[in-house]
């Protein structure tokens, strides 16, 4: 009779501690390898951490988030006598924008009548707010509290009231993520105002200026000109706000977003129609 | 001090929570917190991979290394990459590290600190395309100058 092979406990748990090591190592090696395909692995992975650890981590780190409030009261309350002047004069500036932009939109319709120009209205698929933000260290991403079951997509663009914000990049349930037009892997394709010449505008990363990163025909244009998008790529609606031309170097031009990305509190998520 | 409530393992496991967490949502008014809490995450990880390696660290690495990809880059790549190589070498050097002094483990543990960040500046630049300014760099150096002897001391405290 042969005899009784005896593993020991210690041999189980070397034994134990080699496969989890390495499977660990193989599995990390893999989502790397694989991270950019769509996988249902890696979609749930992404799913996983926005539904449950996103909100988690927002609660944990809410001391902090009370501590930026008070420095954030802190610094509107220093500013508000500064501010309350500025704004007075704004408002007057506004309202003689306004009358000038009735008789403008008046006379816009009567001349698309005229014309029998076909509208590029957008439509609005949703208004989010934003929960939180992921925009401080690598990419620029923020996330918003509505998701594919709001009709949200992948791609489909990200707006406020001054502008071109970003696109979204992954939906879920209730949440998705948006990359914002900071971001350096952003590009966005646009056109100016004045002359109409299109260029790729890209994110500097350095939260401040848009890059252009091809001009069609190597056509400079002008310090000043307002660029909007051109809504070749098919991404982007056309005519969006994107910001205006604040200084050329060289043979790129560098663009002053129109939203302050510091300052978003809701987007709407809109598509042509 | 610390460690008469709860264990040293628990404690940086809360520390670590907590500094993930707050490395993970920007908060605009103070930047700087998120990449105080970045680079505090990465020294309390370290320390802790130096002073109670434990197979299971394994697994905090990873399950940390892929949030953070996830969270601020929404690819999984650099960060996983460097934590589970920085274990990996962490196991092949560990007999040479228990020769050294406590103020020479204390250098390497900084050391280790620079090159990781660094090194996952490097990947992020490789996978994902966003540039690292020397400025930037510049700024982890001089957090993490600041924050590392008040670091250890905590973190000695909770260990005695």
């Amino acid at each position: 009779m042969a005899p009784r092979f005896k593993v020991s406990f210690f041999q189980y748990s070397k034994v134990f501690k080699n496969t989890t090591v390495i499977s660990i190592t193989i599995l990390s090696f893999f989502l790397i390898l694989f991270s950019k395909s769509d996988l249902f692995l890696i979609n749930n992975i992404k799913s996983i951490s926005s539904n449950i650890i996103n909100p988690a981590t927002y609660i944990i780190s809410s001391p902090i988030k009370m501590a930026s409030n008070i420095v954030n009261q802190y610094n509107q309350f220093k500013s508000l006598k500064f501010e309350n002047k500025m704004l007075q004069e704004e408002i007057i500036r506004l309202k003689k924008w306004q009358t000038l932009a009735i008789q403008n939109s008046r006379e816009n319709r009567v001349l698309k009548n005229l014309l029998q120009a076909t509208d590029n209205n957008l439509n609005l698929v949703k208004t989010a707010s934003l929960t939180n933000r992921n925009d401080a260290l690598f990419s620029k991403l923020i996330n918003i509290n509505a998701g594919y079951e709001d009709k949200i997509k992948i791609n489909m663009s990200a707006i406020n009231e001054r502008g071109l914000i970003g696109k979204v990049v992954h939906t879920h349930r209730n949440n998705s993520r948006i990359l914002l037009l900071t971001d350096p892997n952003m590009s966005v394709s646009v056109k100016t105002i004045s002359d109409g010449s299109f260029s790729l505008l890209s994110g500097l990363g350095d939260d401040k200026y848009l890059v252009s990163s091809f001009i069609k025909g190597n056509k400079m244009p002008k310090i000043g000109d307002i660029v909007v998008t051109s809504g070749t790529a098919q991404i982007f609606p056309v005519d969006l706000l994107v910001g205006k031309i604040a200084k050329i170097k060289k043979d790129r031009f560098y663009v002053l977003p129109f939203v302050d990305f510091n300052n978003i509190d809701y987007v709407q998520i809109v598509t042509s129609e | 001090m610390f460690s008469k409530v709860l264990s040293p393992f628990l404690y940086f496991n809360i520390i670590l929570l907590f500094s993930f967490s707050v490395s993970v949502n920007s908060f605009v008014e103070i930047q700087i917190v998120n990449i105080v809490f970045y680079i505090f995450f990465h020294l309390t990880f370290i320390y802790y991979l130096f002073y109670h390696y434990h197979y299971s660290i394994f697994c905090i690495g990873f399950v940390y290394g892929l949030l953070l990809d996830i969270f601020l880059l929404n690819s999984i790549s650099a960060h996983l990459l460097s934590i589970i190589i920085l274990i990996l070498i962490f196991i092949l050097m560990k007999k040479y590290l228990f020769l050294l002094s406590p103020f020479r483990i204390s250098l390497t543990i900084y050391f280790t600190l620079i090159i990781t960040l660094f090194s996952e500046a490097f990947f992020v630049f490789l996978f994902n395309n966003i540039n690292f300014t020397i400025s930037k760099f510049a700024n982890y150096l001089i957090i993490s100058i600041i924050i590392f002897i008040p670091s250890i001391f905590i973190f000695n405290k909770i260990d005695k």
